[in-house]
């Protein structure tokens, strides 16, 4: 089907302007696709693992032991203030090689791909953000709120799983989905150390044909598509979800 | 380690810590850089890369310029055209309305990076006008690309700030005989410009972690002078050293605008 469909459509798209011959190049054609692949892998690990590093460091900013809070504030407040970029070259150029020199003499080679890394960076990065909005969900659960359940007979951990916890991960919803968008976005640096997702392979792509525009209009409809998606899963969560008594 | 000595005039004037400047963790860690300075100095046995690193300095301080200067830019050209969409946003008329949103989905939801890509790359290299041919470097193409999403990102928050403003209040101007204008000029502007200016504070930052990406599409930004010199020196100390020098120059110019926009929150809370 392929075949009858895609020589129609770039022939369609020619009079326009937008040259899409690269489409019916077996070869470019696959490596699109696989950096299509490579960047929905990407928002795929990194969702979950940012969620999980915002819990974590959320966790630890609100566990009232400074040992803990401290370096979790300070850590957050570095990568807030810094630039993903920036991080992503602290972690693989630096770190990375670090690691293979250490690893070097032991006669093993480093298991971190520059894959792995953008999926560590970048979780950690947006968890950063998560945990801000998770920490302000905690902050805004109505003190009366949880001494009424206290005085209801809840344990500690009943008030933590029943009341607290449901209370605050919807109230930080909105932002989480927000910073989640973001993230998706945020993949796109990937292609600064080569992994090839979309925006690298396009890059290949069109440094032998020259047909930026064309691959960019194909990038940002992909990224437009991967957002919307992000956000209509949000919306059907907030739906899902909803209190009475809060929000129309 | 010298860039610290840099990162600190900045931070120290934090009106908290000044009625105990010899308690505050900033003044004491650039007392320690000093000492350590001085004492390498003295004795002549400054470590070989800071050597390098102190020779490298000067250079990414103007890399870093450069940053600044295309974020300010960006801003700027950021501000003014998404101060218009945000107007035109709350037209009366649909078809305004449906174009401006369409604009603010448009470069909120595309990745920035992508975004430079494309002035960088469909932008040509020189404008022609009539018979003189200007130089279109690809900084100024930088500075197009982040302005793209700061505009639409500004006429968000512009919308809100406007949005947030009680109708109420222009109900009861206009019982107090005020016209369209003057509600706006006196009433509801005031408001928003308090109401906009954290937001938008927090965005500069973001724009100028951002700039970061032109180094991506070749530009002599900090990031840039970052690499050749680890490339040059070729030290694995020092490649460690300059990339964390680099976060901090990026921490030291970007915490104290988040340090600030925090305390305007917390003043505007008040209100």
């Amino acid at each position: 089907m392929i075949d009858g469909l895609l020589p129609g459509l770039v022939a369609a798209l020619k009079p326009l302007g937008l040259n899409y011959a690269f489409a019916l190049d077996a070869s470019e054609r696959a490596a699109f696709v696989r950096g299509l692949g490579i960047t929905l892998q990407l928002c795929l690990l990194t969702i979950p693992g940012s969620l999980l590093a915002g819990v974590a460091i959320a966790a630890a900013l609100t566990s009232g032991r400074p040992w803990l809070a401290q370096p979790a504030r300070a850590f957050v407040e570095v990568t807030r203030n810094t630039p993903t970029l920036v991080q992503l070259y602290c972690a693989f150029l630096v770190l990375n090689m670090l690691i293979t020199q250490q690893l070097r003499p032991l006669g093993g080679a480093n298991p971190l791909t520059p894959f792995v890394w953008v999926v560590i960076v970048v979780s950690l990065h947006k968890g950063v953000f998560h945990a801000e909005a998770l920490r302000a969900g905690i902050e805004a659960v109505p003190r009366i709120t949880l001494e009424a359940a206290r005085s209801l007979g809840f344990s500690q951990r009943q008030l933590l799983a029943r009341v607290e916890l449901p209370l605050a991960v919807r109230f930080a919803l909105p932002s989480l989905v927000n910073n989640l968008i973001d993230l998706v976005k945020m993949t796109a640096v990937a292609s600064a150390i080569a992994v090839g997702d979309v925006t690298y392979e396009s890059i290949m792509i069109w440094t032998q044909r020259d047909n930026v525009l064309e691959l960019l209009l194909l990038i940002l409809l992909y990224f437009g598509l991967l957002t919307w998606l992000v956000s209509l899963a949000g919306r059907w969560l907030e739906e899902r979800w909803r209190m009475p008594g809060y929000g129309q | 380690m010298a860039s610290e000595l840099t990162l600190n005039p900045a931070t120290t004037a934090d009106p908290a810590d000044a009625a105990s400047p010899w308690r505050s963790p900033w003044v004491l860690t650039a007392l320690c850089v000093a000492a350590v300075v001085a004492f390498w100095t003295a004795t002549g046995s400054t470590p070989v890369v800071f050597a390098h690193l102190w020779k490298w300095l000067p250079v990414m301080l103007r890399g870093l310029l450069v940053n600044i200067e295309i974020s300010v830019l960006a801003m700027a050209l950021g501000t003014l055209v998404g101060l218009l969409i945000g107007a035109l946003s709350l037209s009366p008329s649909k078809a305004l309305r449906t174009v401006t949103r369409w604009y603010v989905q448009a470069f909120r939801n595309a990745p920035i990076l992508v975004l430079i890509y494309f002035t960088t790359y469909v932008f040509p290299f020189e404008i022609q006008l009539v018979s003189w041919t200007f130089p279109f470097p690809d900084w100024i193409k930088v500075v197009l690309g982040l302005a793209l999403p700061a505009s639409a990102n500004v006429a968000e928050i512009f919308r809100g700030a406007i949005q947030s403003i009680p109708s109420a209040q222009w109900e009861a101007a206009q019982s107090l005989a005020f016209r369209r204008r003057e509600i706006f000029r006196l009433i509801v502007l005031p408001q928003c410009v308090r109401r906009m200016l954290p937001p938008w504070m927090n965005l500069y930052a973001s724009i100028t972690m951002s700039t970061s990406l032109a180094s991506l599409v070749g530009v002599h930004d900090v990031v840039d002078t970052a690499q050749i010199a680890s490339n040059t020196v070729a030290r694995t100390d020092f490649t460690i050293l300059v990339y964390f020098t680099l976060l901090t120059l990026f921490f030291a110019y970007c915490y104290p605008i988040a340090r600030a926009t925090r305390v305007l929150e917390r003043r505007h809370d008040r209100f």
